[in-house]
């Protein structure tokens, strides 16, 4: 698993464990879904083709939107996408719904940016979705309820997928002490002003202010 | 955060870079990374010829952080807009500049 085939570069240990802990958080029952309805609509997501199997799979045509466009086309979401999928699924479902895409897009992207072969999603694991979702949480002026704070705790309305979400920044870019350092550099690897050369551009093309 | 990165590495950023890639960027490999980002999303060059300018430019390793790095944006910045996280009106204010030499007002849009 995660072997990268195709990669011109070597794989560092921790990157290629956190995805096969993310892969793990796939295939495991979230807060609202079982692992087969997370796994089908990733798969369905990947394709392009939720909106086509909204109405075969378990969700309707606006979480279909939701997934289809979040991870294809980053440019196009709004606020009208999100509310709208949580209309018809609720707000929690929602949540989860943009966690796993978004993550399954890092996923992804990284492979891409390799050239490497992309990895085959899991096989779903048996059991009911836990439930584990965070009371008394509102919307702050925000599209989904969140807690107060900055970006790495707008998940926390299911702490499960927040913290999944969260143990991808440190691999994948820094780690928060390593981001308080404005000269840190991996060595070897790109140094901070390196680094955030590919993460402004990236964030220039899918039109984010982030 | 690259601003302040660039100062932190005494390098001369050219900001406007980051629009324009034909402009110097003033850091090492800089540009050869925003055609690396350009190439991944738009085909703009052979993924490969960059793949190999980066490693004999800055390392094998250096390829790997510029691509896991392109994950987690791509990660962050759906996660970003989707949940719709307010940008602080004093933040904007502090950036009027960048969103004007950028041309970024569209993307406090979502």
């Amino acid at each position: 698993m995660f072997d990268f085939v195709g990669s011109p570069a070597p794989i560092r240990p921790d990157l290629r464990y956190s995805y096969i802990n993310t892969w793990a958080h796939f295939a495991r029952p979230g807060p609202t879904l079982d692992s087969g309805q997370r796994l089908a609509l990733l798969a369905a997501a990947r394709r392009g083709t939720a909106a086509s199997r909204a109405g075969d799979e378990w969700f309707g045509p606006a979480v279909a939107d939701l997934a289809d466009t979040l991870y294809a086309k980053p440019a196009a979401m709004n606020g009208a996408i999100v509310r709208t999928a949580a209309d018809e699924a609720g707000d929690p479902t929602t949540v989860e719904v943009i966690g796993l895409v978004s993550m399954l897009a890092a996923v992804d992207g990284t492979h891409r940016a390799l050239g490497a072969r992309q990895e085959p999603l899991p096989d779903p694991v048996s059991g009911q979705p836990t439930g584990n979702i965070t009371a008394g949480l509102k919307r702050r002026r925000t599209h989904i309820p969140v807690p107060p704070g900055p970006i790495p705790v707008v998940l926390d309305l299911l702490p499960d997928e927040g913290a999944a979400f969260q143990a991808l920044f440190g691999p994948q870019y820094m780690t928060g002490w390593e981001m308080a350092l404005d000269d840190f550099r991996r060595q070897p690897g790109l140094n901070r002003a390196q680094i955030e050369i590919v993460s402004s551009r990236t964030s220039m093309h899918n039109e984010c202010f982030y | 955060m690259l601003r302040e990165s660039a100062k932190a590495f005494e390098y001369d950023l050219e900001m406007a870079a980051v629009g324009d890639p034909s402009i110097d960027i003033g850091i090492p490999g800089g540009n050869l990374l925003l055609r690396f980002v350009d190439s991944i999303l738009t085909d703009s060059e052979p993924l490969g010829r960059l793949h190999s300018e980066i490693i004999a430019e800055l390392g094998p390793e250096a390829l790997l952080d510029a691509a896991s790095v392109f994950g987690n944006f791509e990660m962050m910045n759906r996660i970003a807009d989707a949940s719709g996280i307010p940008i602080p009106a004093a933040g904007i204010e502090r950036e009027k500049a960048l969103v004007e030499l950028l041309d970024l007002s569209g993307f406090l849009r979502h």
